[in-house]
C-alpha cells in the first residue's frame, strides 16, 4: 500500500537560520504520527508547512497522490488543531464547529446533523450554545478538535494539543483526542515535546532534533534501539560512559591495564566497531542493577542522589573512575552515602554503543 | 493610612471633585431650570420654539456621524496597511500618522485654512495653473468642518484598529484558512468581527470628539452654526439662560454617549486559552514593484495626512507682506520669530499659556493621583464615585464646561461654595485643570493597576516605613504612567481654545486666542509661528512621553 503522506527532501529556513533540513518522511493510512522533539527542533514548522502556513524552501508534500507543496491552507482540506485552541471568541462553541462546514456551503441541514454527530464524540453535548470563554481549557480544546474534524478532513495536525492544559487534566484530555481519533480512524500528526505523551498517543514516533529527523519508529524501537545518542538521551533516562571497544565485542570500561579496575561490559552497537575504537555505553536505568562492591563486573561508587518515583527508585551512583550511572533499584535498596557496586544486568539488554566522535546528533 | 483616615481623605478628595467637576453642571442645570427664582421649563421650552435651535442640534448630530463613516473610511485601511505590511519606512510614518491626535485642534485647523483655504497653498495653485480670477473654492461650511474632522479623527480609528490587530491571534486567521475560509471571507467572518469592539469604541470616541469639536465649526462654519458655536453665539449675544438651555441639552447628548461607551466591554477577550498568541506577522513585500507601490502609497498618504503641518511651518517663515498674488511665498526669513521674542505684547501670551499649563497640570497630576489612589484602596461606593468623578470631564464637552464655570464661578456666595473667579487669572488654569483630569487620573489608575501590590508588600517586610515605600518603590514605578499622563495633561492646555474663547481676559490671553487675533489682523505669518510653536512642543511631549498612553 502506498504511503498517505509523502515528505520529500524538505528544506526550510529563516534568514540565515537553518528550521528543516533534508527532511523525508512517510506516513500511512489511518495512522497516527507524533512529531516529537527538543523545542526549536523544527516540529512545529514541520506540521504548519503540511498545514499550508509555511512554504518550504525546497521538497515536496504528497497526500494521497496529490501534490500540495504550494497549494493555500483553505485548499488542502486538512484539520488542524491550535496550540492555544484559536477558537474564535465572537462565536458559540457549535458555531466554531460549523465553521468549516459553511466554508464549503454545506447544506444548513447537513451541517445541523454533522455538528450534533460531532459534540458527543468529544463528550460536549449540551454545550452547543455557550461561548467558548465559558467552558473549560479541557472542553475548548476538545471544541478544537470537534471543529478541526468537522468539515472531514484528510488529515489532522495537532500542534501541542495538550500544552495549555495542568497535568491532571492532561491525561484525561489526552486519552479523549486519542480515542476520538481512534474512533474515526484518521491520518493525524501530532506535534510534542514531551516524550511520554507521544509514546501514549503515536503509533509511531518521529524525532527530530535541530531540523533533522533523527529516527522514526515505534516506541519501543526508540527507546530499546535508539539509533544514535541523540534519540538515546533524549528518549527515556540514559547515562552514559566511554570506553574502548574490547576485542570480545563488549565495552572495555576504565583502565584495567595499569589500576586494575576496568570492567568489560556488553552492549549492542550501533554500527561496526573494530576492537581499540573509542566509544561511549549508553546504559538505561533500568538495565543497571546495585552490587555488592568486590563483584567480579562492578564499577564501584558513591550513591550521590535517590529520587523515589513510585514505580522504581533511581539512584545516582558516582563512580571512582570518573562519571555518573543512574540505576534503578527497589526503594530501599540502599541509602545516599554508600559505597556500592555496579553491574550491568544481562537479561535486559538496553546497552547500545555509540562511535565517541560521530552519531551524537548535536 | 488607616482605613479611617483613608475613608475621611476619600471623602474629602471626592467633596473635592464634585466642587470642581459636578456642582458647575449642576448650577447650570438649575440656572436653566429657572431656579433658585422658581422651577420653569420657560427656557426649554423658548428652545423648542426656535428652529435654529433645532438646527444647529440636527447639524451637531449628522456632523458627528457622518465624521464617523469619514474617519473609520481613513482610518481603518490605513491601520491594516501599517500592520499587516512592511514597506521601507513604515515604523516611522506608523509613529507619524498618529501624530495628529495630539496636537491642538486649533493648529490644525489654521494648517488647514493655509493649505486649502481661499489663499491657500492648494487654492492659489489651481488658479494659477488654470488661470482663474477667483479661488477655485471657499473653505466653508460642513464640507469643511467635516473635511477638518476627517483629518484629525482618523487617528482613533487608526489606533484602535491596529491596537485590535496587534492582539489578534495569528491562530485565529489560520485556523479559518485551514477550515476552508478564503482571504475576503475570513476578513468578514473573522477579522471584522473580533475587530467590533474596537470599531465601536472608535466610532463612539470620534461620535463624541466631533460632538464637542468647537475650532473647525467656529472657524469655518460661518453662518452654519452647530450646537458648540451655537452655545457661544448665544453667550456672545448676552442670552445666557439660552446658553444654559443649549449647554445642558449637548451635555445630555454627551452623557448619552459616556453611557453607551461604558456599555462596551472594552477587555471584551479576544483571547481564549490561557495564553495569548502572536499577532500575525506583516507580509514582506518581496516583487519590487509592489513594494514600490506600497511604500509610495503610505509615503504619499503620510505625506497628505502631514502636508497641513508643513504648510504651517512654511507659513511662519513668511515675512508679513510680502506674499500677495504669487502661487509660492517670494521671500522667507525668520522675522516672524524675532518679532515674537522682541515684542513683550506677543510674547505675553507664550507666557500666560505656559505658566498657565504647568500651573493646571501640577494641579490634575496630584489630584489625578491621590484620587486615583484613593478610589482602589478604598473601592465599593466612594471609590467608584471617585473613579466616575475623574473620568466626568472627558465626556463633557470643552464648551459646556466653559460655560458652566463661568456660571458656577461668576457669583459670590461663599456659603454656596461659590465664588467670583471668571475675570481674574485663575480662571482658566483652573478650567485646564478639571479638562486634565481624565488624562492624569485614568493614567494613574492603569499605572496604579498594574502595580503588583506584592512589591509594596515586599517594601515593608524589608523595613520600609510607608513614606519610604512611596518615594522608593510606588512612585518610581508609577512614574511612566504619570509622566505620560501628565505630558497630554500640558499640551492640551497649552493649546486649549475652547475653554478659553469663554473665559479668558486680556492679561490672560492663551496662545491660541492670539492666534485668532493675529489671523482676523492678517497677520498669518505671526499665527503660524504661535502654531508652529503648539505643533512643536506637543509632538515632543506625544513622542517622549505620550508612548504609554497613546489611547
Amino acid at each position: 500500500m502506498p504511503p498517505f503522506l509523502t515528505l520529500t527532501a524538505l528544506d526550510k529556513s529563516f534568514g540565515d537560520q537553518t528550521v528543516l533540513e533534508d527532511l523525508s518522511l512517510e506516513v500511512a493510512e489511518g495512522e497516527v504520527l507524533v512529531l516529537l522533539g527538543p523545542s526549536g527542533s523544527g516540529k512545529t514548522t514541520l506540521l504548519r508547512m503540511i498545514a499550508g502556513f509555511e512554504r518550504p524552501d525546497a521538497g515536496s508534500i504528497v497526500v494521497a497522490a496529490e501534490e500540495v507543496t504550494s497549494q493555500p491552507p483553505e485548499k488542502r482540506n486538512f484539520g488542524m488543531v491550535f496550540q492555544h485552541y484559536a477558537l474564535f471568541p465572537h462565536l458559540s462553541v457549535e458555531q466554531n464547529v460549523a465553521f468549516g462546514l459553511e466554508s464549503r456551503r454545506v447544506p444548513k441541514d447537513e451541517i445541523k446533523r454533522r455538528v450534533a454527530e460531532l459534540l458527543p464524540l468529544v463528550d460536549l453535548e449540551g454545550f452547543e450554545k455557550r461561548r467558548v470563554h465559558e467552558i473549560s481549557g479541557g472542553q475548548q480544546q476538545r471544541v478544537a478538535l470537534a471543529r478541526a474534524l468537522a468539515p472531514d478532513p484528510r488529515l489532522l495536525l495537532l500542534d501541542e494539543p495538550l500544552s495549555n492544559l495542568d497535568p491532571t487534566l492532561r491525561e484525561r484530555t489526552r486519552r479523549q483526542l486519542r480515542r476520538a481519533i481512534q474512533q474515526i480512524g484518521i491520518t493525524a500528526l501530532w506535534v510534542t515535546h514531551e516524550q511520554e505523551e507521544a509514546f501514549d498517543v503515536g503509533d509511531r514516533v518521529a524525532l527530530l532534533n535541530e531540523g533533522r529527523l533523527q529516527q522514526v519508529g515505534s516506541p519501543e524501537e526508540l527507546y530499546l534501539e535508539p539509533e544514535s545518542r541523540f534519540v538515546a538521551s533524549f528518549v527515556g533516562r540514559a547515562s552514559s560512559l566511554p570506553g574502548v571497544m574490547a576485542d570480545d565485542g563488549r565495552v572495555l570500561i576504565g583502565d584495567n591495564r595499569f589500576q586494575g579496575r576496568g570492567v568489560r561490559w556488553p552492549g549492542v552497537p550501533s554500527e561496526s566497531f573494530a576492537p581499540g575504537d573509542e566509544v561511549e555505553l549508553m546504559l538505561r536505568p533500568q538495565g543497571l542493577s546495585l552490587a555488592k562492591r568486590a563483584a567480579g563486573e562492578a564499577l564501584e561508587g558513591t550513591v550521590m542522589d535517590r529520587r523515589y518515583a513510585g514505580e522504581a527508585t533511581y539512584y545516582l551512583v558516582e563512580l571512582e573512575i570518573g562519571g555518573e550511572l543512574l540505576v534503578a533499584g527497589l526503594p530501599g535498596a540502599t541509602q545516599v552515602g554508600a559505597r556500592v557496586g555496579v553491574i550491568p544486568r544481562p537479561e535486559i539488554s538496553t546497552a547500545r554503543i555509540f562511535g565517541r566522535s560521530s552519531g551524537d546528533g548535536s | 493610612m488607616k482605613p479611617e483616615t483613608r475613608r475621611i481623605a476619600g471623602f474629602g478628595v471626592a467633596a473635592l471633585l464634585t466642587w470642581l467637576v459636578g456642582y458647575p453642571l449642576l448650577i447650570t442645570l438649575m440656572e436653566a431650570l429657572g431656579l433658585p427664582r422658581g422651577l420653569s421649563l420657560d427656557h426649554f421650552a423658548e428652545f423648542a420654539r426656535r428652529p435654529d435651535e433645532w438646527q444647529a442640534l440636527w447639524r451637531s448630530l449628522w456632523i458627528s456621524a457622518a465624521s464617523v463613516a469619514l474617519a473609520g473610511a481613513v482610518g481603518i485601511p490605513l491601520a491594516f496597511v501599517f500592520a499587516r505590511t512592511e514597506f521601507p519606512g513604515r515604523r516611522i510614518l506608523g509613529a507619524l500618522v498618529a501624530l495628529p491626535v495630539a496636537l491642538p485642534p486649533l493648529v490644525g485647523v489654521i494648517a488647514f485654512l493655509f493649505l486649502y483655504g481661499e489663499s491657500g497653498f492648494v487654492s492659489r495653485g489651481i488658479q494659477s495653473l488654470l488661470g482663474l480670477q477667483q479661488a477655485p473654492w471657499r473653505l466653508s461650511g460642513p464640507a469643511a468642518i467635516l473635511l477638518v474632522h476627517a483629518y484629525s479623527m482618523y487617528v482613533y480609528f487608526y489606533l484602535f484598529t491596529r491596537a485590535g490587530l496587534a492582539r489578534l491571534d495569528v491562530a485565529m486567521l489560520e485556523a479559518s484558512a485551514s477550515l476552508g475560509a478564503g482571504r475576503v471571507a475570513t476578513l468578514f467572518r473573522v477579522t471584522l468581527p473580533l475587530l467590533l469592539p474596537a470599531l465601536v469604541g472608535a466610532s463612539l470616541l470620534t461620535f463624541m470628539t466631533s460632538l464637542a469639536s468647537f475650532s473647525a465649526p467656529y472657524i469655518f462654519g460661518g453662518g452654519f452654526r452647530v450646537m458648540t458655536t451655537q452655545i457661544v453665539a448665544s453667550k456672545l449675544n448676552g442670552e445666557l439662560s439660552m446658553a444654559q438651555v443649549e449647554t445642558v441639552t449637548l451635555a445630555i447628548l454627551a452623557f448619552a454617549g459616556l453611557w453607551a461607551m461604558r456599555r462596551i466591554d472594552p477587555g471584551r477577550s479576544v483571547v481564549v486559552g490561557g495564553t495569548r498568541g502572536v499577532a500575525p506577522s506583516r507580509r514582506v513585500l518581496r516583487r519590487p514593484l509592489v513594494r514600490a507601490g506600497a511604500a509610495t502609497l503610505g509615503w504619499g498618504l503620510a505625506l497628505l495626512l502631514l502636508l497641513p503641518h508643513l504648510t504651517l511651518l512654511l507659513i511662519s517663515f513668511v515675512p508679513p507682506g510680502t506674499w500677495t498674488v504669487e502661487a509660492l511665498p517670494p521671500v522667507l526669513d525668520t522675522s516672524n520669530y524675532e518679532s515674537l521674542i522682541s515684542t513683550p505684547e506677543r510674547l505675553r501670551p507664550v507666557v500666560n499659556s505656559v505658566w498657565m499649563a504647568i500651573a493646571a497640570t501640577v494641579g490634575a497630576v496630584v489630584l489625578g493621583l491621590a484620587a486615583a489612589r484613593l478610589s482602589l484602596k478604598l473601592r465599593g461606593r466612594l471609590g467608584g464615585a471617585l473613579e466616575t468623578l475623574l473620568s466626568i470631564p472627558w465626556a463633557v464637552p470643552g464648551t459646556v464646561f466653559a460655560i458652566s464655570l463661568a456660571t458656577a464661578f461668576s457669583v459670590h456666595a461663599p456659603a454656596m461654595g461659590r465664588i467670583v473667579l471668571v475675570g481674574t487669572p485663575w480662571i482658566l488654569p483652573l478650567a485646564y485643570l478639571v479638562r486634565s483630569l481624565p488624562v492624569t487620573g485614568r493614567s494613574s489608575l492603569a499605572g496604579l493597576r498594574q502595580l503588583d501590590p506584592a512589591v509594596e508588600e515586599a517594601s515593608a517586610s524589608l523595613g520600609a516605613g510607608r513614606w519610604r515605600t512611596w518615594k522608593r518603590v510606588t512612585l518610581p514605578l508609577l512614574r511612566p504612567a504619570v509622566a505620560a499622563g501628565a505630558s497630554l495633561a500640558f499640551i492640551t492646555a497649552l493649546g486649549d481654545f475652547v475653554t478659553s474663547i469663554v473665559l479668558y481676559t486680556y492679561d490672560t490671553r492663551p496662545i491660541s486666542i492670539e492666534i485668532l487675533s493675529s489671523l482676523r489682523l492678517q497677520e498669518t505669518g505671526v499665527a503660524a509661528v504661535y502654531g508652529v510653536l503648539l505643533m512643536a512642543v506637543s509632538a515632543t511631549a506625544f513622542l517622549v512621553w505620550g508612548r504609554e498612553e497613546r489611547i
